[in-house]
């Protein structure tokens, strides 16, 4: 069952993919891409790998972080309910089949569209820049958002008030297996679904110069994404604000590195390359 | 008993090691809400605080359920309270090991003869640690062990009078005709509902499912052969695959098994399902009775056990050199019971019982006096003479379900880890170690394991069933469990992902699926998937008081508590009606009819404040002020402590 699903997300991704390509992207950056690409590969290799290493890591982690955290044991699911109360069977009393179907819809497979989509998108950017800090952020995003995993434990809101519908589950229990393999259950602080769509959205608002219309596209579909994960009963509306908080630091964070690193990239080519040129 | 919790030894307290590091981070946050309280109210540390431990709803859904009606119910009559919900390990461990709880919503394992209540409750194991009295009940020391005066001391209520329960738990053990010993089962059910240590809930129908297509044992027509085996060891056995299918694909709700297979750890382990298959008991469970199994026969005579055992029954670990450690003997198996009594062999300064199978081990006082290998002169020997302090052969009969322990495996495992004098019980490493591989000696063998993800047992060839006609075969060469949170299992066996589903399913995961007492899914012949059940649960629902904690060392308390509980509207809303209320612990063949709920599921001795999950918020109230609380202007509900 879980092949099925992931093959099923591979060909709509793709497709989708393919269309935001022809509708955003355009030909002529196209064209300029297949003259240039081997000089942004080489740009975006180091985060990429840099990249590669964190989620690998991240993998191998998430087998030992709940065991870190039950010895940590500050497990504020309660405080997060008293804070925040009966606001997620609010937002679920306006259920309908229509909006689960959109929202498990957005969760799956427009949550992956949105990270995969501004990948290619600023690939076919001559400045690789946005491209960089894109992927910076996601390595930040995902570091820090293992870190506070381990620190802190909290179940999400279908664990502690079963009258929360796990509407996604409920409807299409498949796309359980798939979010299982990413996920456990003590994992929901912060929602790290909507840290990585809304850095994509600040993002894309940050480049609307290029990409206008993605960037409405994306807004639509990270503030979406964020609703999804309350609508459907994973998260509690606080791993959500705080998932858009560790976005914007992320965000924020990424321009100063990358500058810093484009920085001290070339000082260091100037220095080496007259070396390696002689040998 | 070994409560010496500054000094644990190997079983280091995690917490507290870590506890210097997150305390400053929890402080700055934890508290905030309490805070503001007390700025409001004049005196917030007088108002009734209480934490509820249960299990998050991906692991017991029922659970949860049933801690939010208590929450809400004693939110209404003004307490302060909080769900701590922790995954089912932690739980466990700090229910029955840390005791760090005010009450908890869980199930209890049961037991196989009211005898078991001897573990749950007797007064020599408040201080244990294990299932064995978690409630630190102690009817010989005073109420409220907290130095705070408790908000009732009815003196005539605690008077001498009547038997205490130790006593009749002592009692019980030692009657002379059956009639005798219902009688004085039915004095200590009274007695246990008066005091209430805990409020059992319910006995939950338990309901599995199965497909048809590729095991017969599961595709029978009327007389549904195989129905009740599971979870027991014949379940897994005389399967009847069809041609070609050699594998057993079975679904289990939790991960615990994929990563320790420690059959004396309390906290990993709900019934020992999986432990069952690895070891062998003397015993084992079929059809409702205790049947011989590693034991070929046992003879029951004035207050011994005279057991042989079957000859040449291999461990797991038979292609090892040495060939003294090949068979089962009883050596090994009284080496089992000196082990299970002090889990340090005798190297710590204090003994160190398992956590587990205390209770079935229990009416054998000294292990290495009260158990004699026979022609213990021989290399092998297969004869044993337990001696037992009861006078009810059902009662001893519970000793031999204990899994046998292969003696050269753990003596070395003991060796190698006693460099301390310390083994706390239930903490230190020989009980918390994962035990990968098991080595046992029962009809499937350790193969293969991922960390939360399966769990892979082959069949032991040299198996006693295997030779033996009288037992059905082990005829699948290998069982792999996998692992499924429970609402998507039945999904998973109707689209041939799966066979079974080993654990007893949630009753939400019924839901809509299972009409009346319909015999397939969807009432649809053609899914090839059918309903195993209802098997009715010997493990209960019940709500577990810490009465060492100052709020619950008042019975009077505890039963005001259970007052909250509107247990017919559980059965109704949170099980659907598949589960079966109860007052007392034990089926109805031991429960006094003044114990019985009547026809409409009503508690006859603590019933609920209200009907249909309604609390009537007044009387509930008025009812803790007659018990010595008052309520402030806030309506808080605050201990009286000029009483």
């Amino acid at each position: 069952m879980l092949v099925q699903v992931l093959v099923q997300l591979a060909v709509v991704v793709t497709l989708m993919t393919l269309a935001g390509i022809a509708l955003f992207v355009g030909r002529y950056r196209l064209r300029e891409t297949r003259v240039e690409w081997k000089d942004r590969v080489r740009a975006a290799t180091p985060i990429t790998v840099v990249l590669a290493v964190v989620l690998l890591g991240n993998s191998v982690a998430r087998q030992i972080v709940p065991d870190l955290s039950w010895m940590i044991d500050w497990n504020p699911t309660w405080e997060i309910y008293d804070l925040e109360g009966q606001f997620i069977l609010w937002l679920q009393s306006f259920e309908t089949p229509v909006l689960t179907a959109y929202f498990s819809f957005i969760y799956i497979y427009g949550y992956v569209f949105l990270l995969v989509f501004p990948v290619v998108a600023y690939f076919a950017l001559s400045n690789t820049r946005p491209l960089r800090e894109l992927l910076t952020a996601y390595t930040l995003n995902y570091t820090l958002g293992l870190l506070l995993y381990i620190f802190v434990i909290a179940y999400g809101p279908r664990n502690l008030l079963p009258e929360v519908q796990a509407l996604m589950y409920d409807t299409y229990p498949q796309y359980q297996h798939l979010t299982r393999q990413v996920n456990r259950n003590t994992n929901v602080f912060p929602s790290l679904h909507t840290s990585l769509a809304a850095t994509v959205g600040i993002l894309a608002y940050r480049t609307r110069d290029v990409y206008p219309w993605w960037n409405l596209v994306a807004g639509v579909l990270a503030i979406s994404v964020a609703i999804s994960t309350i609508y459907l009963g994973i998260h509690w509306a606080i791993d959500v604000l705080a998932g858009i908080v560790l976005a914007y630091v992320c965000v924020e964070l990424s321009r100063v590195f990358v500058g810093r690193w484009s920085l001290s990239e070339r000082v260091a080519l100037q220095r080496w390359l007259p070396s390696i040129r002689r040998q | 008993m070994n409560r010496n919790s500054t000094n644990p030894g190997d079983g280091v307290s995690r917490r507290s090691v870590l506890a210097t590091a997150a305390s400053g981070l929890a402080l700055s946050t934890s508290g905030c809400i309490d805070r503001v309280g007390s700025v409001v109210g004049q005196d917030v540390t007088d108002r009734l605080a209480l934490s509820i431990t249960t299990v998050p709803a991906d692991s017991d859904r029922e659970a949860v359920r049933i801690a939010r009606h208590l929450e809400a119910n004693l939110e209404a009559v003004g307490a302060d309270v909080s769900i701590d919900m922790r995954s089912p390990s932690e739980f466990l461990q700090t229910v029955l090991i840390d005791h760090d709880f005010d009450l908890y919503v869980g199930r209890h394992p049961g037991g196989f003869d009211p005898d078991f209540l001897y573990g749950a409750l007797h007064s020599r194991y408040a201080d244990e640690r294990g299932w064995q009295n978690p409630f630190g009940f102690d009817e010989t020391q005073p109420e409220s062990l907290s130095g705070t005066p408790s908000p009732s001391r009815d003196l005539s209520e605690t008077a001498p009078g009547g038997p205490s329960i130790d006593e009749l738990l002592e009692e019980q053990r030692r009657t002379n005709t059956d009639d005798d010993r219902r009688d004085v089962i039915a004095d200590l059910l009274e007695e246990v509902v008066e005091q209430k240590p805990f409020d059992p809930i319910c006995f939950p129908e338990e309901y599995r499912v199965a497909r048809t297509e590729h095991f017969g044992a599961w595709d029978v027509d009327d007389d549904g052969a195989n129905d009740g085996h599971l979870p027991t060891r014949h379940g897994f056995l005389g399967l009847e695959p069809e041609p070609g299918v050699d594998q057993l694909r079975a679904l289990i709700t939790d991960t615990r098994p994929t990563r320790n297979l420690n059959p004396l750890s309390a906290t990993i382990r709900d019934r020992g399902t999986i432990v069952n298959l690895l070891y062998d008991s003397l015993l084992t469970e079929h059809q409702g009775e205790l049947v011989p199994w590693l034991a070929e026969s046992v003879e029951w005579e004035d207050g011994s056990l005279h057991i042989t055992l079957r000859e040449e029954c291999p461990f797991h670990d038979d292609d090892d050199d040495d060939e003294a450690d090949r068979y089962v003997t009883a050596e090994d198996v009284a080496f089992t019971y000196e082990f299970l009594a002090d889990t340090s062999y005798g190297e710590a300064d204090t003994p160190s019982p398992a956590p587990r199978y205390r209770s079935q081990t229990s009416m054998i006082d000294d292990p290495s006096k009260d158990i004699v290998v026979e022609d213990f002169l021989e290399d092998d020997s297969y004869e044993l003479r337990i001696d037992v302090a009861t006078n009810i052969e059902s009662v001893a009969r519970r000793a031999l379900t204990v899994p046998i322990l292969p003696k050269h495996r753990w003596e070395n495992q003991v060796e190698s880890r006693t460099e301390s004098a310390e083994a706390p019980q239930g903490e230190w490493g020989l009980v918390t170690m994962s035990n990968i591989p098991a080595i046992g000696s029962g009809p499937f063998r350790f193969e293969d394991s991922s960390q939360r993800e399966s769990l892979t047992l082959e069949r032991f060839e040299d198996h006693f069933t295997q030779d033996d006609d009288d037992l059905p075969d082990i005829d699948v060469e290998s069982i792999q469990f996998g692992i499924d949170p429970g609402s998507t299992a039945v999904e998973r066996v109707a689209n041939d992902g799966a066979d079974v589903t080993a654990s007893m399913l949630s009753t939400h995961a019924l839901k809509g699926r299972l009409e009346g007492d319909g015999e397939w899914l969807d009432d649809d012949e053609t899914s090839e998937t059918r309903w195993i059940g209802p098997r009715q649960s010997r493990m209960f629902y019940h709500v577990g008081f810490n009465t060492r904690a100052a709020a619950f060392g008042d019975s009077s308390v505890r039963r005001l508590v259970s007052q909250l509980l509107d247990k017919s509207w559980i059965i109704d809303d949170v099980f659907g009606n598949r589960a079966k209320p109860i007052a007392a612990p034990l089926s109805d063949e031991w429960v006094p009819d003044t114990l019985a709920m009547d026809e409409d599921d009503e508690e006859p001795v603590t019933p609920f404040f209200g009907s249909d999950g309604e609390l009537d918020v007044d009387a509930a109230r008025d009812a803790f002020e007659d018990a010595g609380f008052r309520h402030d202007e806030q309506g808080w509900l605050l201990r009286n402590d000029d009483t």
